[in-house]
């Protein structure tokens, strides 16, 4: 019997529920991975080029991951992720193909790109009223064909220098790692300290309410789903820098792959809840899984087996359940 | 005379149609600086739909509304906002997930150059919590750790962070009671001395009266009768509401039969805090026993862990001698029927029809060779709407299309189907109209006749008193006192809630 719950004062214990609420849930079945992994085989493990194979697959599904993070947060969910990093990826293999001059407007060029699939989608949602679900299962074809009408088969080039952001590392950290940290920061920034940040909240929550209260709804919904549309491009150009080529199919998946790790986090999909420290965890968390695959030398068929047991773990034990 | 003021706001001539109804019928209402102007009228009369009109909600089917007599078109509440025209709306907009600090500031963030400017949030959010009575608050709290009267509290201090010139406030006090209340009235001449004009809407008309300067009655869309509140007492704005006299009355109590049909015994609810005083309480056939109490003491708690919707940790519940389980489902098998206190969450499925939400709870009765028959239903929903006079167009009509007492009809209806032989009323009555109150006191005392037993919680003092053969006392999450026959009076239950005796709390 600890002093603290006598005596009338209102003992502070922990629930499982505020542990889902702040995304610490994941981070302890993170540990717990971390430390059967290190049982498993410490070695191989800790060893700088399987941290460095961990961290690289973070950044991609990361960056991807921040957009899916911020659109439902705001009440909606983002299908074309993984087509949009897939057109980014292509196009920047294509257009650079091998010319260092280009890379830098290219990569701007994707970001732009990135960003009006983004006012797209906002604007169908915010101002036709179209489902997000529908609107981007839509662009999710729409954009997934148009990159099969480039090219059917891996293309263009991109030059030593951008391939080396993604390849190189120091010691485990891979230098792409810093393009991740400085999107985080973005994001938490813009979350924590800008109006946009506290009425995406709002406007997931309960959109009814934030318009009524003088909350420019619509502005609030392009904005995330511009800003998501910029990440996935950013992962695109990642992509095709990991792979030196421009793939058709280099994102395929991207978009399942984000919507776990969000939920993973604990941010409702219902959308006004959600902490960007549980997504973090569980871009992680699937990152591991899916190299420990590798590392344990099972078979590579078992990744979407044990996935799909991981998320059905973690979903029944920490995913926010419905209040009361 | 202060009344020559110039006019703010002012409603010319608005109408508004929704299919079957006319909401509005050239309404006009004129609203002074530095005056409260009391909008009345029954469940329906077309209040909230003026609200939304001249904040920006909705936009009218004809008519203008004049700010300082130019003419404006708020097609959206941020355009109505900018003008300095902000409401506090009937349903709670607060965010649950938001701390108190962003819903307060939520649509008026003060930034500097593009970022949050925190300590001038802070001061802000701390001074409009102060005036509001929640001054000890912590603006980190989130909202949906509060109480329905402290959410409601943050509601009004959004209006005064946005330094608005007009201020409606669509029936601010339903949820509010005992100081909770005084700082609302405490607000609003303080705000109306600083020369901000207040719509105040209201279905108690003691403070209508008390608070005003000007009153304007509706009915059926179409402003009835406007001038002083001098002109208004009481009686006379009963009478322009309902078109008639009502006796407020209460109808006289039936004489309970000895049969026990509700049996609690040392029944304690699970709690966060410290462990109230175990309930022992028996309800008889016909017998209708209060509980009063200050917000917060815990009576709708006690409510639901009879109803078993509320874990208990120690007791027993029994209906006509046969135990009542926990959880909802069997609670209700067993004839328990709670009326919830919140019914935009618990008491109804708003995008369903009012059809469907009355047969809800009672489908067994609308089945045909073993599928729902809509015809069925609709025959059920009719009678319930001749029963408690419930105010819809359609048997189709969206529930979230009615006004919000007709909403609270619909949630009593619903329950009433099932034939409940224990009838759990938390706040029955809140935001439902004159008229319409004296008509569920009729039903409740019918219900008791036919040999329910009914226990009520509410914060109108003298419905509990008036209604009940027994009032219990709340306080600190449990019950401190019971009162009977002639010891039921209104300074007794305040000596027992605030607990003016002196014992520890
Ligand atoms: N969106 C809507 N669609 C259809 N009918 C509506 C809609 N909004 C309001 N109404 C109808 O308009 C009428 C007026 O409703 P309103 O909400 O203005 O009443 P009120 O005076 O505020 O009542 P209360 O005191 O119950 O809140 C009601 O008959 C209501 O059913
Ligand atoms: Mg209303």
């Amino acid at each position: 019997m600890s002093a603290a719950v006598a005596a009338g004062t209102r003992p502070r214990r922990i629930s499982l529920a505020d542990l889902t609420r702040t995304g610490a849930a994941v981070w302890i079945v993170l540990l717990a991975a971390v430390l059967a992994l290190t049982v498993a085989d410490a070695g191989g493990f800790w060893a700088p080029a399987n941290i460095a194979n961990v961290l690289t697959a973070t950044v991609v599904l990361g960056l991807a991951a921040l957009g899916q993070h911020l659109v439902v947060l705001s009440g909606g969910i983002d299908l074309s992720i993984g087509s949009a990093a897939t057109l980014s990826a292509l196009l920047t293999a294509l257009l650079i193909n091998g010319y260092p001059i280009r890379t830098a407007p290219v990569v701007i060029g994707m970001l732009l790109l990135g960003g009006l699939i983004g006012v797209l989608h906002g604007l169908l949602v915010a101002r036709v009223g179209l489902p997000p679900f529908i609107v981007t299962l839509a662009t999710l074809y729409l954009i997934q064909g148009a990159a099969f009408t480039i090219s059917t088969t891996p293309t263009g080039r991109v030059t030593s220098a951008l391939s080396a952001v993604a390849l190189e590392r120091i010691g485990p950290v891979p230098y792409s790692f810093a393009v991740l940290v400085l999107a985080v920061a973005v994001v938490a920034f813009v979350l924590a300290r800008t109006a946009f940040g506290r009425q995406l909240y709002a406007v997931g929550g309960d959109p009814a309410a934030a318009r009524a209260n003088g909350v420019p709804v619509a502005r609030v919904l392009v904005t995330a789903y511009v800003l998501a549309g910029v990440l996935a491009a950013l992962a695109g150009v990642l992509l095709a820098a990991r792979a030196t080529v421009g793939s058709p199919t280099a994102g395929l998946g991207l978009e399942l792959s984000t919507i776990t790790v969000v939920v993973l986090g604990g941010t409702s999909l219902l959308g006004g809840r959600g902490s960007l420290v549980g997504t973090l965890g569980g871009v992680l968390l699937l990152s591991l899984v899916s190299s420990s695959v590798t590392l344990l030398q099972l078979p590579a068929t078992l990744t979407d087996l044990i996935r799909g047991v991981v998320i059905l773990a973690a979903a029944a034990i920490f995913v926010t359940r419905a209040r009361r | 005379m202060t009344s020559s003021t110039a006019a703010v706001l002012q409603a010319r001539g608005l109408t508004k149609s929704f299919p079957g109804v006319r909401a509005l019928d050239r309404a006009d209402l004129t609203c002074r600086s530095g005056r409260v102007h009391a909008l009345v009228g029954e469940n329906g009369a077309g209040k909230s739909t003026l609200v939304r009109i001249l904040t920006g909600n909705q936009l009218p089917d004809e008519g203008e509304v004049l700010l300082d007599g130019r003419s404006v078109r708020f097609a959206d509440p941020r355009e109505a906002m900018a003008e300095g025209v902000s409401a506090v709306y009937q349903e709670l907009t607060v965010l649950p997930a938001m701390s108190v600090g962003d819903n307060v500031m939520l649509g008026q963030e003060r930034t500097s150059r593009g970022l949050i400017d925190r300590a001038a949030q802070d001061r802000e959010v701390r001074a409009a919590l102060a005036r509001v009575g929640l001054g000890d608050l912590d603006p980190r709290t989130r909202a949906e750790d509060l109480s329905l009267a402290n959410q409601q509290m943050v509601e009004i201090a959004r209006a005064l962070v946005r330094r608005s010139r007009v201020i409606v406030l669509d029936e601010p006090s339903a949820v509010l009671s005992g100081d909770k209340l005084e700082s609302l009235f405490t607000v609003v001449r303080g705000l109306a001395a600083d020369g901000v004009a207040i719509v105040y809407i209201s279905h108690l008309l003691e403070e209508v009266t008390d608070l005003a300067d000007d009153v304007t009655v509706l009915r059926d869309g179409r402003v009835v009768s406007t001038g002083p509140a001098g002109d208004y007492d009481v009686p006379r704005i009963i009478r322009d509401m309902v078109g008639r006299d009502v006796d407020a009355v209460f109808p006289p109590l039936p004489e309970p039969a000895d049969e026990v049909v509700l049996a609690v015994r040392g029944l304690v609810p699970v709690s966060s805090t410290r462990s109230p005083v175990a309930l022992d309480l028996d309800v008889r056939a016909g017998e209708i026993v209060g509980v009063a109490g200050m917000v917060g003491s815990g009576r709708s708690r006690l409510l639901r862990t009879i109803a078993g919707e509320h874990p208990r940790a120690a007791g027993t519940v029994e209906v006509a001698g046969r135990p009542v389980p926990t959880g909802t489902r069997r609670a209700i098998a067993a004839g328990v029927a709670l009326v919830p206190e919140e019914r935009k969450t618990e008491g109804l499925v708003l995008p369903l029809s009012v059809r469907a939400n009355t047969t809800l709870a009672a489908l067994g009765q609308v089945l045909r060779g073993g599928f729902l028959s809509t015809r069925r239903e609709r025959v059920v929903f009719q009678e319930e709407q001749a029963r408690l006079g419930i105010k819809a167009s359609d048997p189709e009509q969206g529930t979230w299309q009615l006004s919000g007492g007709n909403q609270q009809k619909i949630v009593l209806a619903k329950w009433l189907r099932r034939g409940p032989r224990v009838l759990l009323l938390d706040e029955p009555t809140r935001g439902v109209d004159v008229g319409a109150k004296s008509e569920i006191y009729r039903l409740v005392t019918g219900l008791a006749v036919e040999g329910m037993a009914v226990v009520m919680v509410s914060s109108d003092l003298p419905e509990v008193l008036g209604l009940s053969h027994r009032v219990l006392v709340c306080r600190g999450g449990g019950v401190v006192g019971e009162l009977a026959g002639d010891d039921i009076n209104e300074e007794n239950v305040m000596h027992v809630a605030l607990d003016t005796a002196g014992t520890s709390r």
